[in-house]
């Protein structure tokens, strides 16, 4: 057990995915009954990452992220499981607002701001803010991807629209996408592992986005070798258990997914046709109430209440069509970078497999296992430790997620009977009303 | 022209001894407060002294008069006398059975026999104005049934009304089974239907027609158009309400199936899917209640004919009084001319008496004692038409404000009730999804 002063990491045992209650904090005292999965170690216990991580490289000498079971921060995704962070233990905020398009010769586009808020040490300064367009956000997703590639990394809205009837700089659709991305960033900001990405730093602070890019697209071309972790070709026997059942998981949950999306589309396809409807239906009793004397007003108090329904009905339909569906389609789109990480961790526990058999073929006396297929089996570990972590803390998140976004869809429908309820209630007293004698 | 006048029984209100300012309404269908109108006493009004239902409805098949065979439906009218001084003593219900035919021949005759007065209409022959879940089809159960209702509707209607009630017809229509058709064709009724009236879109020109009668048939065709034109929009929102909430349905089945994949959201989810199958399947008698505000419209769309014929006929008889005034003229303008030997006016007949030379004294004479004759028999006539139309313009008009007045009790009620439907419509939705949101917070 490890008591001790904050600085030096303890190297543990690689022995294989534990479960997380078996894995000892390294700042716990003998005690370890005392931890919980909601431990959260202060800030400035976080070591710099290039003192934690064991160093993975690629063949060129790049070096990876890949969190291996020993570096603190990657304990301490495992252990944060609860995401109700108080606002007071986080040290890093983020925000995306203020959308303004830029006209330019070449092409028009939508920049946003991106405010940053954070105490933590790795920044020089408390306080950041800079301009990102839609491509900024994809770079730095993409960035993600390659470099902690055992992780989950939260979805962007989508690139393009396919309906093709959108604008892509109304309002709505701005507004839609602005809170997509918000969502995005605040996503990788509360990830204990993500957040630390220098991509991460850089994209938040750095005035010129683009000459950092060219620079490793630079360093790359020069290396002529793609970032990809794995080296690929090899085939997974079979997947183990517990990656199954998420797998089986994740496409029954696209698939739901995808029907709600689809019914909530008709809901609002319908919708609107009754609005149609309804639009004709309000002034009819207007007309009427042109014909008549004393059923003039009583007429025109249901024309200008079915008008107010049709307001409430619109409103409803706008939130629906602007909160609710969007989210849905990003947790589509999550589901499948998911599965796409699954594959990548039969990938890796594939080679380590084959590089295994290869070694036990060739027979040979030395009993110790040799370097490269330890290191492959340090990566399989790494990866499962990293990716059931993230699935729990993806689960708990989803969960909240769609709490708030259900609860928020009965919310909405309320309000719309509530609305109508108010304007029905109050042209009772007008219809009931004695009118004076002539 | 020979006829004989139809004299409208009771056409003349009385004068009222009291005035009764009834406001209670009555439990059957159709019944409304009483006016505050000097009319004939209410305690004289059938509907006051008779219970009167249309309580079921029949298939029957039988031969008709060319005989073919058919199906019609029958309906059962039961009637009792109400007991003034009841205690506990119930009258007996007599019956009777009557097709729909029966009551068209019914207010045909209430029509001609009462053309000053807008006589109630009867539901709709063939279902109208039908949005796709219900059906255009006669024999419909749904569609027996609103008939059933309407029908009944219609006999409270003309048993409350201060002049129709007092018709033997009508009261033979609901007390004697045998022998009723005959004794509707004895009154001769149909003689007396002008085939004018039939064509209801003739114009013919009438020189001085009352501002009062044109305005109120305008007013009747623009009411028609416009519960036409509201009855068809409602019936497409009806159909579009229906689609929206029976879709949610679907959210039932997917939260289920979802949930079982499920750990922690699993309840939530499936309990919440539950309330929207309860959200979609409220809509069903949220639309049927409808159907009962649709039904009231609709007894004024027809309604509004009612009124047009009265106007109508108005213009009839006030184009026969012009025409016989007309008449009258040119035979005392040929009168005179014969006496005088001066031609006024050209005419062919003095053309060829010029030219074929001139009658005989005793011819002329002959002529002008006919010519005098018709001018007195034709004086006598306008006089007695005149004050016909006196008398119809004075009880149309005493209707035509009663009619009013029930009319816009009527449709403030129907509005009323339709904004009731509205507001429990809304509270069942609030009520509905603040149990779904329940749910959903237990995920």
């Amino acid at each position: 057990m490890s008591g001790g002063a904050a600085g030096a990491p303890k190297p543990l045992p690689s022995s294989g995915p534990k479960s997380l209650r078996e894995m000892p904090h390294p700042l716990a005292t003998s005690s370890s009954e005392e931890m919980g999965p909601a431990l959260t170690p202060s800030p400035d216990l976080l070591l710099p990452r290039s003192i934690a991580d064991k160093d993975l490289s690629l063949p060129n000498g790049t070096p990876v992220d890949t969190s291996s079971p020993a570096s603190s921060s990657s304990l301490l995704n495992r252990l944060q499981l609860d995401d109700d962070l108080d606002v007071e233990t986080r040290d890093l905020f983020v925000t995306v607002d203020d959308p303004k398009k830029h006209v330019c010769t070449m092409e028009t586009y939508i920049t946003y701001r991106v405010t940053t808020k954070t105490t933590r040490a790795e920044f020089d300064l408390p306080e950041y803010s800079v301009r990102r367009r839609y491509q900024d956000f994809d770079w730095l997703r993409n960035k993600l991807e390659e470099s902690q590639p055992t992780h989950l990394i939260p979805p962007l809205p989508e690139k393009f629209v396919v309906k093709g009837v959108v604008d892509r700089f109304s309002e709505e659709f701005v507004e839609t996408r602005r809170k997509a991305l918000d969502k995005f960033l605040k996503r990788i900001t509360d990830h204990p592992v993500l957040s630390f990405n220098e991509h991460f730093s850089i994209f938040l602070t750095a005035k010129d986005l683009n000459a950092y890019k060219k620079q490793g697209m630079a360093l790359l071309s020069k290396m002529g070798e793609s970032v990809k972790y794995v080296t690929g070709g090899y085939k997974l026997r079979s997947r183990p258990l517990e990656f199954a059942a998420i797998g089986d998981y994740l496409d029954t949950f696209s698939l739901k997914l995808g029907t709600i999306d689809r019914i909530a589309q008709r809901i609002i396809k319908e919708q609107l046709e009754y609005l149609v409807e309804l639009r004709e239906y309000g002034p009819v009793y207007s007309t009427w109430g042109g014909l008549e004397v004393e059923l003039s007003e009583p007429l025109e108090g249901v024309s200008a209440c079915i008008g107010n329904c049709c307001t409430a009905l619109e409103e409803l339909s706008e939130d629906m069509t602007e909160d609710f569906l969007p989210v849905l389609r990003e947790y589509i789109l999550y589901a499948e970078s998911m599965k796409n990480v699954l594959k990548k961790r039969d990938q890796v526990q594939a080679e380590y497999e084959a590089k295994l058999e290869a070694v036990a073929l060739k027979r040979e006396d030395r009993p110790k296992v040799p370097t490269d297929v330890e290191k492959c089996q340090d990566r399989v570990e790494c990866f499962n430790a990293d990716l059931k972590a993230d699935m729990e803390r993806w689960q708990n998140n989803k969960r909240q997620d769609f709490r708030q976004l259900l609860m928020g869809m009965a919310d909405k429908n309320i309000q719309y009977y509530e609305k109508c309820l108010t304007a029905w209630e109050s042209i009772i007293p007008l219809l009931q009303d004695k009118p004076e004698t002539k | 022209m020979e006829s004989t006048e139809p004299e409208p029984s009771d056409s003349r209100p009385q004068e009222e001894e009291e005035e009764e300012e009834e406001e209670e309404e009555e439990d059957d269908d159709g019944a409304h407060p009483l006016p505050e109108q000097p009319l004939t006493a209410m305690e004289d009004c059938l509907a006051k002294k008779m219970e009167i239902t249309v309580s079921e409805a029949e298939k029957r098949t039988g031969r008709n008069a060319m005989n073919i065979q058919e199906t019609y439906t029958a309906y059962l009218i039961e009637t009792r006398a109400v007991e003034s001084q009841g205690e506990g003593q119930c009258a007996p219900v007599e019956s009777l059975w009557r097709r729909y035919s029966e009551f068209e021949l019914l207010r045909n005759y209430l029509s001609v026999t009462y053309p000053h007065i807008v006589v109630p209409p009867l539901p709709e022959k063939r279902a109208d104005f039908v949005w796709h879940k219900l059906s255009a089809d006669n024999m419909d159960p749904d569609f027996v049934e609103r008939r059933r209702i309407g029908l009944e509707n219609f006999l409270l209607r003309v048993a409350s009304h201060p002049v129709l009630c007092q018709d033997k017809i009508f009261y033979a229509f609901l007390m004697q089974e045998g022998g009723w058709k005959e004794m509707v064709n004895e009154t001769g009724f149909q003689l007396k239907a002008d085939s004018r009236l039939k064509a209801l879109n003739a114009t013919f020109r009438v020189k001085n027609p009352d501002k009062r009668f044109t305005e109120l048939k305008h007013y009747s065709d623009e009411l028609q158009s416009v519960i036409s034109h509201l009855l068809r929009v409602r019936a497409r929102v009806a159909d579009r309400l229906y689609g929206v909430y029976k879709v949610h349905g679907n959210y039932g089945r997917v939260f289920s199936e979802w949930s079982a994949i499920e750990k922690e959201m699993g309840d939530g989810l499936q309990s919440a899917g539950h309330h929207m199958d309860v959200y979609a399947a409220s809509i069903d008698d949220i639309l049927e209640e409808e159907e009962h505000y649709a039904d009231q419209l609709k007894e004024y769309l027809f309604y509004a004919e009612a009124l047009r014929a009265v106007c109508r006929k108005h213009e009839l008889m006030q184009y026969d009084l012009e025409m016989a005034a007309q008449d009258l003229t040119s035979k005392k303008q040929q009168c005179e001319e014969l006496a005088t030997g001066t031609v006024r006016t050209f005419s062919l007949k003095g053309m060829t008496s010029k030219l074929f030379g001139q009658e005989t004294p005793e011819q002329r004479e002959a002529k002008i004692k006919i010519l005098e004759e018709q001018i007195q028999e034709g004086e006598e006539q306008l006089k007695s038409k005149n004050l016909e139309g006196r008398d119809f313009v004075k009880s149309a008009w005493a209707d035509i404000e009663r009619f009013k007045e029930q009319k816009n009790h009527d449709l403030k009620e129907a509005l009323i009730s339709y904004a009731v439907m509205q507001i429990s419509m809304c509270k069942k939705g609030i009520q509905v999804w603040t149990n779904a949101k329940e749910c959903f917070s237990k995920m």
